[in-house]
């Protein structure tokens, strides 16, 4: 059960880190301030998170019962 | 892994070969490693591994080779839970245990039962897994005690509630009218500190943190084991409107759109008008099961008991079988039991839906619960604790309402889904507001929705953010939850009322979708008491030899015609002596030896049979059918001897209850052993429209399976016991005039009162449930439909404004008790039949009165 919980923790926390990492990459082409592309970057790594962790617990769970 | 060890219950086993062949089939279970098995305790231990067996495979080998495993059931009641996803996390949550096999959690209920083996998983290993995702559990206990507790648990709910709306709405409105200060009529009266950034940081706070504190504990728990319910949208939501508005309150600078966007009033109305929401639903989801309620109530407190000649008052609870009891006039009946003495009348509506009093005098039945209304009368009590017949009752109408709709299967896969697709499309509004919207169509006019603030110094991240974060609340996963079950609830509770118990939710829907109604004749359209009304002769025989050698027949019979035969015999004085032998001839007669004569009885297909000429009286037999009645021949000897006419007559309503059945489109049939020419005339009095004639009681279930197979949903409505296996076919079987012994009944739906105007009811009443559940369920798709996009912001562009998100979050909360109130109109609603019924009963106390 642990090994299920770390292994998806380091999926979801990274396809999120992933996503907030091209957010930025994305407000480096207009004229934002830092704020608002770290607050923006924060939220959508937030966002990210909360849909994948459900998702990718579900799934890892399965594949280590299979 | 380790191995580990179950002691499984199994059904069914009788000898020593029983138990081989459980052990053999457990062995060849995958994982399964060492198999024990008890003849003497009925049980199998079994060594597995929990890696490769599950009790499941266990099970199903053993119900394939005719055994059953027997597991415990448990009914838990699970509070916490406020939206369809608390749900499919309960459910996740015990499911996922290696003990259970089923688990089915009912939001409106507030509750969960649970089917495990014990020896796997202990109920105690239940609760801790739904404490673990968050919620709390607590085994339900039965009848007054558990109206108590949960009466209890809801007032505590209703009162923190309370609590927190007065907290958070008193602040939330200081907050309102701080923010509104500079705009329109309020500098007159509103003091100018109040608009101060840091006041009102200090009159929100304890709003996000006291009453808003349950969203972020309740979504940190499940977040911690990877689920997401309602409350984390509301706590991202009212997290991220406080947050900026801390940002803007002491670091203007920041680039959030600085002191201009410090929306104090979105983070607290957003939770004073959630939690005015949950309380509203805490007090109305109550009153959905209040039917239940009621029923309870009716189990007396106090029996006054006749013991050594001393009339003694003692618990009800406390009352044995064959106590005499003493009931004085406007008391409660404490238990069900036989009257010994004393005549009086008694109002018997609550359990049976009878709209006038039923006399009771020595020898009657008398029902617990019930109120005596003008004599005294001493009783004996014959059923008492859990089997009296409000016990089993109310224990049907809860275990109903524990069952799933299949029409709730739609609402549950969406639900399950919801709320990860309100994030995403959180995320998807974000990102579009925030590269794409901004950009084209912002304007420093912009207003929030029905608020006199503009977002003149709000940058593309504020509004992304604002309009995101007002997705999430807007959303309102609570009434795609809550559509289906509130009305089943409120559904099952209203049957009750009318002595209408329907076994589960999809009887109930099965109810309302059905196109035929079949009902057995004899005992359920005809009174089931025949009479002999022709004896005609056909050689030298007179009419009461006849009469006489056919009850000699009959004798040993148990069917109804054979006991009306016996009947008319005895009636005139005919000496029936036994046969010398007897055997009944299933769907055709009987035979029997009487002093070396053969006689047969029975209908044309025996006769054929045993090659007898029934030429002169075959037009006798065809007249007397065409009148209804049934014609039996007689034979003595290979010779024809005449025939036996028996008729039964009709219920009063079965004519009335045919017609209703009509008016609601429905069609009728009528399924009967009699010859075709009889059922017809009967049915014809009726005005039933098909005839299933000469169908032997083996065959009906398989006449019933012919008419779903031309595409017909078809209720078979008989008595419980004869026509067992008919009513288990049929989609939706009724039993009639069980009684009060309810719990013994077969049959999707019960009926309490042998009238068949409660099978017009029953339909009524699921329609009317069937009609909730569909607008309940039109409703939370259709809100949501419309509230999500408004709230993702289609407007801006043609306006120029968008939803905060607290005019959101009263939409949501709005939407949801939309829903429980709706479910609440069935508390008024009277299935047509019986208002007809009521002020037909109304009217004849009133002339009787006069």
């Amino acid at each position: 059960m642990k090994k299920v919980s770390t292994i998806s923790a380091f999926i979801y926390t990274g396809i999120s880190a992933l996503a907030a990492g091209l957010f930025l990459l994305g407000t480096l082409g207009g004229e934002y301030t830092p704020v608002e592309r770290i607050g923006g970057a924060v939220w959508v790594f937030l966002l990210s998170m909360i849909i994948l962790m459900p998702v990718v617990t579900s799934a890892v769970k399965k594949r280590v019962k299979a | 892994m380790a191995s580990k060890k179950a002691s499984l219950t199994i059904g069914g086993m009788t000898c020593a070969s029983c138990v081989s062949h459980v052990e053999k089939t457990l062995k060849e279970v995958r994982g399964v490693q060492r198999v024990v098995v008890n003849l003497a305790t009925g049980k199998a231990s079994v060594d597995y591994d929990p890696a490769q067996a599950t009790l499941e495979a266990m099970k199903k080998a053993v119900d394939e080779i005719g055994y059953e495993v027997v597991l415990s059931a448990a009914n838990l009641n699970v509070t916490g839970m406020t939206c369809a996803s608390c749900v499919e996390h309960v459910q996740k949550a015990v499911s996922e245990l290696p003990g259970v096999t089923k688990a089915v959690v009912n939001l409106a209920t507030n509750s969960a039962r649970v089917e495990y083996e014990p020896s796997i998983t202990s109920l105690a290993e239940i609760k801790k897994a739904i404490e673990e995702v968050g919620y709390e559990a607590t085994e339900q206990v039965e009848g007054q005690e558990a109206l108590d507790r949960e009466k209890e648990a809801r007032q505590r709910e209703v009162r923190r509630q309370l609590i927190n709306l007065i907290i958070s709405g008193t602040l939330g409105m200081a907050v309102m009218l701080g923010m509104l200060q500079p705009y329109w009529f309020f500098p007159s009266f509103v003091p100018a500190w109040l608009n101060n950034k840091v006041v009102l940081f200090f009159l929100t706070t304890p709003i996000v943190f006291g009453p808003g504190r349950q969203f972020f504990i309740n979504s940190w728990n499940g977040l911690r084991r990877g689920l997401t319910d309602m409350n984390l949208l509301y706590a991202t939501g009212i997290g991220a409107a406080y947050g900026i508005a801390v940002v803007n309150t002491f670091w203007p600078d920041a680039g959030f759109g600085g002191k201009e966007a410090t929306f104090y009033e979105a983070a607290a109305l957003l939770t004073a008008f959630i939690i005015l929401g949950r309380y509203l639903e805490a007090v109305t989801k109550g009153r959905t099961s209040e039917a239940i309620r009621r029923l309870m109530k009716l189990q007396p407190k106090k029996a006054r008991v006749i013991r050594d000649g001393q009339e003694l008052e003692i618990p009800a609870e406390e009352v044995q079988i064959d106590d005499l009891l003493l009931v004085r006039p406007g008391e409660a009946i404490p238990v069900d039991g036989r009257v010994e003495e004393g005549y009086s009348s008694v109002d018997q509506s609550m359990i049976t839906g009878e709209s006038l009093p039923v006399e009771k005098k020595a020898g009657d039945e008398v029902i617990g619960g019930t109120i005596n209304k003008t004599g005294a009368f001493k009783f004996r009590a014959t059923r008492v604790g859990k089997d009296t017949a409000l016990a089993q009752i109310i224990k049907l109408v809860e275990d109903a309402q524990t069952t799933k709709a299949p029409i709730q299967k739609i609402a549950d896969k969406v639900a399950g889904h919801f709320i990860l697709g309100v994030h995403a499309l959180a995320l998807v509004t974000f990102l579009f507001w925030f590269f794409v919207g901004f950009d084209l169509w912002f304007t420093p006019e912009s207003r929030l929705l029905l608020t006199p603030y503009q977002l003149t110094a709000i940058g593309a991240f504020g509004l992304a953010l604002i309009i995101s974060i007002t997705v999430l609340v807007i959303s309102c996963p609570c009434a795609v939850g809550l559509a289906t079950p509130s009305a089943i609830m409120a559904g099952s509770g209203k049957g009750a009322e009318y002595g209408i118990l329907f076994k589960g939710a999809d009887a109930m829907e099965g109810t309302a979708r059905l196109d035929v109604v079949i009902f057995d004749k004899t005992g359920t359209l005809t009174k089931g008491e025949p009479s002999v009304t022709d004896v005609l002769t056909a050689g030298e025989l007179s009419p009461d030899e006849v009469l006489h050698l056919a009850a000699v027949a009959e004798k040993n019979s148990e069917h109804p015609l054979g006991e009306a035969i016996v009947r008319g015999a005895t009636e005139r004085a005919l000496k029936l002596e036994d046969a010398q032998s007897f055997s009944a001839i299933p769907g055709q007669g009987v035979e029997a030896q009487l002093n070396g004569r053969t006689i047969l009885l029975g209908n044309r297909r025996l006769m054929a049979e045993r090659k007898v000429e029934l030429d002169g009286l075959l037009l006798d037999a065809e007249r007397l059918e065409n009148e209804g009645k049934t014609a039996m021949f007689v034979a003595v000897n290979g010779k024809p001897a005449g025939i036996v006419a028996v008729a039964d007559t009709l219920k009063e309503t079965s004519a009335q209850a045919v017609e209703e059945l009509h008016r609601l489109g429905l069609k009728v049939a009528m399924i009967t052993g009699d010859n075709r020419r009889t059922a017809e005339a009967i049915a014809k009095k009726v005005g039933i429209d098909r005839v299933l004639a000469e169908v032997l009681p083996e065959d009906k279930a398989s006449e019933v399976k012919k008419l779903q197979a031309e595409g017909f949903k078809v209720a078979m409505v008989g008595d419980g016991v004869n026509d067992a296996p008919a009513l288990a076919q049929a989609d939706v079987g009724i039993a009639i005039g069980s009684g009060t012994d309810v719990a013994k009944e077969t049959g999707h739906v019960i009926l309490v009162k042998d009238d068949l105007m409660d099978v017009v009811a029953a339909l009524q009443i699921s329609r009317q449930t069937l009609r909730l559940i569909k607008q309940n369920l039109l409703w939370a798709f259709g809100y949501n439909t419309l509230a999500i996009p408004l709230g993702m912001g289609v407007l801006y562009p043609f306006f120029a404004q968008v939803v905060s998100p607290e005019l959101a979050a009263l939409l949501m909360a709005t939407s949801s008790l939309s829903v429980t109130l709706n479910t609440l109109r069935m508390r008024g609603f009277v299935p047509a039949v019986r208002r007809q019924q009521r002020q037909e009963a109304s009217e004849q106390l009133q002339a009787a009165a006069a």
